[in-house]
């Protein structure tokens, strides 16, 4: 049966070529929208795994709003079940861009950067120590983009900083991290003993929701971002942005489908003799529905196949030439292409269900009258 | 010139097909059209039986019903020991591929396959095996004389070699009757005698054919001609 239906979607070139283009534009946009998702959702999940066992402290305000200092530090480790806290302050690298690179400055105490970055692990060099001021670690992605390596030197802000550390690439933020000593970070941008927002360390005992509010109760003026919350508030973000994206690749997939359908009925309306033929010689309902169906889903495949290689083909090259500007957009995951040749055949067959059924039902002396 | 003019079966062999009150009414609006009242006939193995009439006169209706493209308002029908009237709308395929082949006017061939495939297509629904469907098909055309042209396709065909091809297709499945409908009403004359030729040939060597035709030469060439007018079958020997 399989080459009948091969066969049948060979002899209609034109047709098919167009049905088949029709499915590959709606798998290419599913491809395409589907592949930015799936970058997002990556960043979100290492980013998490990296930062997920603290709990952010910030002032009631806001990150940007101010009013965190240094001596907030203090008071958040005096709360039982605190192990640890440090402040952090946390800046846009490139201003002139409105940090749309996505690169950030980390004004870390240097005694405690291993453990603010932990588990991301050192590729070369050091993390920062005690003592050190205009030292810098830098993230992976800033080691590829300035050519940086152990001993070179970085110009932040006007002044040169050694760098002592680089990053292993993580797929996170911290990627396009520059990490500094608090005090240093404090000078360079002129914000005294400001801070953006501290990391408080839970005991391992002890539940880091419950001491999250405990924080809040304690150190007045503070408001706190549990890891739980994070996460919740990132996924619902993650929610959204994967709802509009994959939302637009699935419209364009489904009116690649309704192309199918549109398609099928004609064939199914031109071949109305044909079918009768195969009845009057023996062919049953459900060959006839295996063999519309069978062509629906056909010209889905190789939409989907074709929808798939153009979008790898086009995720590939944005994705090249986004590389000059360090912005990672997209990335192709095998959970993608399933989903996508997946949806496909979905829509191939969904879409060659009503022209399969037309076919099926036809009176088989109506059908041979059929000119 | 043929042997027996009317409803009943010539001696000698068995009966292969009994007809008994067999009719079909149908609505047009809310007027009943009788396009076939009553028909009697049997048919024996082996005969090469014409059906005559006016058109509209109930001739592809009969052969409709007997090849269970549409059902019957009453009557019996039965061919090969199956009572045809009594299939199950589910079984019916099965009836078609097992008992009947059918010869249209129009070929009726699929156009996208070769002269093979569309022999072939008639024993793929009965779940022959792909070697067996290539050999019988291909051994089925050398015998109408279409050796040479199996890999073409029907638009590659005469006339009269397509309505041959549709001959071996309605042969492929070895069915106990060939229905064929108008069989020489596309093709000119010598085309015709050929065709009428293989239907004669057939016959000799066993196959049961019905050939509804308005062709008074072609039916002068097989063993018993029936004549239907509106609807029934009748006796009368001119044609």
């Amino acid at each position: 049966m399989f080459d009948l239906i091969v066969r049948n979607v060979t002899s209609r070139k034109v047709r098919s070529t167009l049905t088949i283009c029709g499915i590959a534009l709606g798998i290419f946009a599913v491809i395409v929208m589907g592949a930015m998702s799936e970058n997002f959702h990556q960043t979100f999940e290492r980013s998490m795994g990296v930062t997920s066992d603290k709990i952010r402290v910030f002032a009631e305000s806001g990150v940007f709003g101010g009013g965190l200092t240094d001596d907030r530090v203090s008071d958040v480790l005096r709360v039982a079940g605190v192990k640890d806290a440090y402040g952090l302050l946390m800046t846009t690298f490139d201003e002139d861009k409105m940090g749309m690179t996505g690169k950030q400055i980390l004004g870390v105490p240097p005694e405690k950067s291993s453990v603010a970055l932990s588990p991301v692990e050192l590729k070369a060099g050091r993390f920062l120590s005690p003592g050190d001021s205009y030292h810098v670690v830098v993230g992976s992605n800033i080691k590829r983009e300035y050519g940086l390596g152990v001993g070179s030197k970085f110009e932040i802000h006007d002044k040169y900083f050694n760098v002592v550390g680089v990053l292993d690439y993580t797929g996170s933020i911290f990627d396009n991290a520059v990490i500094i000593p608090l005090e240093t970070a404090q000078d360079l941008y002129n914000v005294g003993d400001s801070i953006s927002y501290i990391f408080a360390v839970p005991d391992e005992r002890l539940d880091a929701e419950l001491l999250s509010k405990r924080i809040e109760l304690s150190v007045k003026g503070t408001t706190t971002l549990s890891p739980g919350e994070l996460r919740t508030q990132a996924q619902q973000s993650f929610m959204i942005f994967s709802v509009i994206t994959i939302s637009s690749g699935l419209l364009a997939a489904i009116i690649g489908g309704l192309c199918v359908m549109n398609t099928m009925l004609m064939s199914v309306a031109e071949r109305t003799r044909e079918f009768g033929i195969l009845k009057a010689i023996g062919a049953e309902t459900k060959d006839i529905l295996l063999l519309t169906l069978g062509e629906a889903c056909c010209m889905g495949l190789l939409g989907g196949v074709l929808g798939v290689l153009v979008g790898i083909g086009a995720v590939g090259l944005m994705n090249t030439w986004l590389e000059k500007t360090r912005i990672v957009l997209f990335l192709i995951t095998p959970r993608l292409l399933i989903i996508a040749m997946g949806f496909a055949l979905f829509i191939g067959a969904l879409s060659g269900l009503y022209p399969a059924y037309r076919a099926s039902k036809m009176s088989p002396m109506e059908a041979l009258k059929h000119a | 010139m043929p042997d027996i003019i009317g409803g009943e079966a010539g001696p000698e062999k068995e009966i292969i097909l009994k007809v008994e009150n067999l009719s079909r009414t149908y609505m047009q609006g809310k007027v009943p059209v009788h396009a076939l009242r009553s028909a009697c006939l049997e048919v024996r193995k082996g005969e090469l039986l014409a059906i005559m009439g006016p058109s509209g006169s109930g001739k592809s209706t009969l052969l409709a019903l007997l090849g269970t493209l549409e059902k019957a308002s009453g009557g019996k029908a039965l061919l090969d020991g199956v009572e045809l009237t009594e299939v199950p709308e589910k079984l019916q395929p099965r009836i078609r591929r097992e008992k009947i082949g059918f010869v249209f006017q129009h070929y009726n061939l699929i156009p996208t396959l070769s002269a093979l495939e569309n022999v072939e297509l008639a024993l793929r629904f009965s779940g022959v095996s792909k070697k067996e469907r290539k050999e019988r098909a291909k051994a089925l055309l050398e015998e109408l004389g279409l050796g040479d042209r199996l890999t073409h396709k029907p638009t590659e065909l005469s006339g009269g070699e397509q309505q041959r091809v549709s001959i071996a297709r309605a042969l492929a499945n070895r069915p106990a009757l060939i229905l064929a409908d108008e069989p020489t009403g596309e093709v000119d004359t010598k085309t015709r005698d050929s065709i009428v030729r293989v239907f004669k040939s057939l016959s000799e060597k066993g196959q049961t054919i019905i050939v509804v035709t308005h062709d008074p030469d072609v039916a002068k060439e097989c063993s018993r001609v029936l004549r239907i007018v509106d609807g029934r079958i009748s006796d009368r020997k001119d044609f």
